[in-house]
């Protein structure tokens, strides 16, 4: 009896203890998890926005899916280890981005870029007309701008799968492993996928892009 | 051979590409960034705003079924209150045996209370005109 109603004592105060620093499974407390989120969005955030928008092809949409994916993952896996996130990030992004193309496949495609259209060019982009901070000239800025552009062009012809792989495997830096996390394949179709884009890139850039 | 050179050309043109894409990144535009930190910012706001939420379900819940408790116990609006009463009451009445009997002698309770109205005017102090 007496050891029965110590031992609910001092599970109550384990209880107490444990709920008064508010602290996950893996010991962090709210706060601190907090914090390192806002770090890992404020790194990956770039990077993120510009792998969503080869894939949706407009950057509002690409800013959407990007804020989405960052209230998902903080909702349903902050408390998981930071090394867990950046694949599960990009697991979420590219399911809103598949849900995307789902939903644009249905949507009449010729509205969608008229509404992108109109956007372009609306205001002057002062901080985006400033001089390259890295000291390239425009004509290097320019030619940069365009592979990329002819890049980009030659991803959004890929199959999906192929360019998810290639985009987290060269972009994101992520490995075999955690690519297949993201995508939700096994490694061994990570490497199909993205051995197959390397391959179809090569061939619709030509040997002589830089 | 033929295939670590085709690793060798995969290499290379990937390190090209993701060098143009981090210059990409790197050449993102003020407002851009500008949103994607409102996004970032707003995305921690609503995931710690949940999880308040979720910490007070639970009271919410039993505030919500308290009130409901005592909205019942302490009763309904006198409207809805007085129907009840006096449909209850008609049952009532209708029921007794005693009624049967009144309306069986109907006649008579009437004479008796046009007799009465009659002595009421008839007598002295009575309500005249």
């Amino acid at each position: 009896m007496n050891a029965c109603v110590a031992g609910f004592a001092v599970s109550c105060r384990g209880s107490r203890l444990l709920k008064k620093p508010a602290r996950d499974h893996t010991g962090v407390s709210t706060l601190q998890r907090e914090q390192e989120l806002n770090r890992f969005f404020a790194e990956v955030e770039g990077r993120a926005l510009r792998i969503a928008e080869i894939g949706v092809r407009d950057r509002d949409e690409a800013l959407d899916l990007v804020q989405d994916a960052m209230i998902k993952l903080a909702r349903k896996y902050a408390e998981r280890t930071t090394a867990e996130w950046t694949p599960l990030f990009y697991r979420i992004l590219q399911n809103g981005v598949r849900d995307w193309h789902r939903r644009a496949a249905v949507r009449n495609r010729v509205m969608v870029w008229f509404g992108r259209g109109s956007k372009d060019g609306e205001d002057y982009d002062v901080v985006a007309a400033a001089p390259d901070p890295a000291g390239r000239t425009p004509d290097e800025q320019l030619q940069s701008e365009q592979a990329m552009d002819s890049l980009g062009t030659a991803l959004a012809a890929l199959p999906g799968r192929q360019r998810e792989a290639f985009m987290m495997r060269t972009f994101e830096g992520l490995n075999v492993a955690g690519t297949a996390v993201a995508m939700g394949c096994s490694e061994g179709s990570v490497k199909t996928h993205y051995s197959r884009a390397v391959h179809s890139l090569r061939e619709t850039l030509g040997e002589h892009w830089q | 051979m033929n295939e670590r050179k085709d690793d060798g050309a995969q290499g290379t043109f990937a390190e090209r590409a993701k060098r143009h894409f981090d210059q990409s990144v790197a050449n993102l535009d003020g407002e851009t960034r500008s949103r994607l930190n409102r996004g970032r910012q707003a995305a921690l706001a609503e995931a710690s705003g949940g999880r308040t939420w979720a910490q007070w379900a639970p009271a919410a819940g039993v505030a919500a079924a308290a009130v409901v408790a005592v909205v019942m116990w302490t009763g309904n609006p006198p409207t809805d209150e007085l129907t009840p009463l006096s449909a209850s009451a008609d049952i009532e009445i209708l029921l007794t045996e005693d009624s049967f009997e009144m309306l069986e002698d109907l006649e008579f309770y009437s004479w008796i209370e046009l007799d009465e109205e009659t002595d009421e005017t008839l007598q002295p102090g009575g309500h005249v005109g």
